[in-house]
């Protein structure tokens, strides 16, 4: 169960000057506001200068899906796997996807792997062997579920990745910290392999009304199987067309799919490059916006928090002849 | 070649009505063109001609300007330079008037180019020298941000190649970027609660979801979505298993590229496969054990084949002819025997 926690007394004071008024609802319901009609301003309790505290027991296996394909999944898989891996926690990513395997493209991993599930399945190597560690980080590494020409019994599809997962977890170097599972696009047999181990789930959607039908429909079947701790991302987030009302707003997709909102990531071209270039976008320096996004996502998913506010653009107010003078 | 020069000099009358829009005329005076150029001979060209340029839409009346003009007898003296040599024949001095007077129409606009743009150099002036004063500012500060910086440090190897740098050596760095809320670059507004960044302005909308919502939603997915994890798959065309739910079992094609039905692999040998942590994969071990067992078969296949054939261990079965070898050589014999056919001497002996 996810701890709530708006204030800490081992935290630091809170980062938005005192100004600021305080605002009693968020004191006393710690996670929703009770009254939406009063709009008092938001106080952000989130310490971007502090390591992370991991909530929950270790290892958290987080599996990362959306029903629709093309939304995000994999490239909030690395992103959110790397930024972990910076934070100091020790992450195991695994595509699960069985036929088109595409997450080590994203990692710039794609010339290191020789061997994946299903060779370790068959006896032709260890797990340790088939684990590709990140020279970029020392404390990720990836483990690709099979081939693209190879076959993975349908039958024992799911077993496989639970005594993975264990595997993992009694391995002599000490169990993971993040074990993040790559969910294959649909709800077909590959879905229900990867969502076997899981016991907690992030929703990669866009805020179009395809996804959100589907991503609704992924919700409901996690729910079926026993995840009932499941978070939101919303991926590709144009603020500019939300302003203009020709896209449904972050707060309009929780309105619809009733779901904790981990992170609202904004569209950026720098995706594209990044994954051109094998390179995931939180490494950039300076970081882009989606890539702080991630990191902010990353921060939540290990206090398992969730968002609180969201900015929603404003058209920029009217400066005077002075104000060219620095008022 | 007239009309051209026609042409050009009406050029030239234009340019100089625009500005002034007044009758411009060649002093009666000296006018002096001096132009040095390589490879041209200074020439005096001298002509009687009065030169005179009148502006279009001058006011006064063009009989009034002839009689002016005629009353002139001072000469126009032009001092130009042309690439021919020196003659005073009537037909050079053709050439070279046509030469002056295209040398005439090119000229002036320059010149009037230039008197215009006189103003505007300063300017263009105090920019460039604005432009230089800030990049030496500029480097100044880049120069004084790096000797701030602490000397010695492993940063210097790095920087000087010595070292990989920290991304790079697996070292992973805590993350310590400003808190975008107090970063500068991120102006809060204190009345709306509204933030500046990246050159946009956004407000801080709360988020709206509560907790009975939250299980509304729940709820209705619950009656939506019946879905129950399949344990058993079968292919097309086999029988149900009795007291087997139907909701849990999992049709696959025939034709499904990606999976089977049957399953190559012992299921408790894989599992075991997954769990090993040392040692050799099993599959590597059983194709290695395999390999060697037929490199035994086939060294002992060759041994024997080498037994039966080879000349030199025959004699080894040849009967001794003196009685003194002979003993020795039923010895020989009963070793060589006994090499041969191996367990058939242990039974004889066991017999005995």
């Amino acid at each position: 169960m996810a701890s709530l926690r708006l204030f800490s007394t081992n935290h630091q004071s809170l980062l938005l000057p005192s100004s600021l008024s305080h605002n009693p609802l968020t004191s006393s319901s710690p996670r929703f506001v009770k009254n939406p009609i009063r709009r008092s301003p938001i106080r952000s309790v989130l310490q971007f200068n502090r390591k992370p505290e991991l909530a929950g027991e270790k290892p958290r296996i987080v599996v990362i899906t959306s029903g629709k394909g093309g939304v995000g999944k994999t490239t909030t898989t690395a992103n959110v796997g790397l930024s972990l891996a910076r934070y100091g926690f020790s992450v195991v990513a695994i595509d699960a996807d069985l036929g088109l395997r595409n997450l080590d493209l994203l990692l710039g991993l794609e010339n290191r792997v020789n061997y994946t599930c299903v060779e370790v399945i068959n006896g032709d190597c260890r797990l340790d062997q088939a684990l590709v560690r990140d020279k970029r980080w020392s404390n990720f590494e990836l483990l690709c579920i099979s081939k693209p020409r190879s076959k993975l019994p349908m039958g024992f599809g799911g077993k496989a990745l639970e005594w993975l997962v264990d595997a993992l977890k009694t391995r002599p170097e000490g169990s993971p910290d993040f074990i993040i599972i790559d969910c294959p696009a649909g709800i077909d047999a590959g879905f229900i392999t990867a969502i076997t181990p899981a016991n907690e789930a992030i929703l990669v959607t866009t805020p179009d009304i395809t996804a959100l039908r589907d991503a609704d429909r992924v919700t409901g079947l996690l729910e079926c199987d026993g995840i009932r701790d499941i978070k939101m991302i919303v991926n590709r987030v144009r603020t500019d067309m939300i302003k203009g009302e020709d896209m449904m707003s972050v707060l309009d997709v929780q309105e619809m799919l009733g779901l904790s909102l981990l992170g609202a990531i904004p569209e950026d071209s720098e995706v594209i490059r990044s994954t051109n270039r094998g390179f995931p976008l939180v490494l950039n320096k300076p970081p882009t916006l989606a890539g702080l996004a991630f990191e902010q996502a990353a921060w939540r998913l290990v206090e398992q928090d969730s968002m609180k506010a969201v900015m929603v653009e404003e058209e920029p107010k009217k400066r005077g002849f002075f104000s060219f003078f620095g008022g | 070649m007239a009309s051209i020069d026609s042409l050009q000099l009406h050029s030239l009358c234009n340019v100089q009505s625009s500005i002034g829009k007044a009758k411009l005329r060649i002093p009666s005076n000296l006018v002096v063109f001096r132009r040095r150029l390589e490879n041209l001979k200074w020439v005096q060209v001298e002509t009687n001609r009065r030169f005179v340029c009148r502006a279009i839409g001058d006011s006064s009346t063009p009989d009034e300007d002839i009689q002016n003009t005629q009353n002139d007898n001072d000469d126009v003296v032009v001092v130009v330079g042309v690439a021919t040599t020196e003659s005073n024949t009537p037909s050079d001095s053709e050439n070279s008037v046509s030469r002056f007077r295209s040398m005439i129409t090119t000229l002036p606009p320059v010149v009037f180019v230039m008197k215009k743009c006189s103003g505007n150099s300063i300017w263009i002036g105090i920019c460039i020298a604005a432009s230089v004063l800030v990049a030496a500012l500029r480097a100044y500060a880049v120069i004084k941000s790096r000797d701030n910086q602490p000397a010695g440090s492993v940063a210097d190897l790095v920087r000087r190649g010595q070292l990989r740098s920290g991304d790079r050596r697996g070292i992973s760095k805590s993350l310590n970027y400003e808190d975008p809320f107090n970063n500068p670059f991120v102006k809060l507004d204190k009345g709306n609660s509204t933030v500046e960044m990246c050159g946009k302005v956004y407000r801080l909308a709360p988020v709206t979801l509560t907790e009975k919502e939250q299980t509304i939603h729940q709820k209705r997915r619950s009656r939506a979505y019946q879905w129950k994890r399949p344990t058993i798959f079968l292919k097309e065309g086999d029988s149900i298993p009795p007291d087997v739910d139907p909701d849990t079992i999992r049709w696959i094609p025939a034709n499904h590229p990606f999976a089977t039905t049957v399953s190559d692999i012992d299921q408790d040998l894989a599992q075991t496969n997954v769990y090993q942590k040392q040692g050799v994969p099993f599959r590597i071990r059983a194709e290695h054990e395999a390999m060697q067992k037929k490199l035994e078969a086939l060294q002992n296949e060759e041994k024997l084949n080498n037994l039966s054939i080879d000349s030199q261990n025959a004699r080894e079965f040849q009967r001794p002819y003196k009685l003194g070898t002979k003993l020795e050589g039923e010895n020989i014999q009963k070793n060589s025997q006994d090499n041969v056919t191996g367990n058939s001497s242990s039974e004889e002996t066991h017999k005995t």
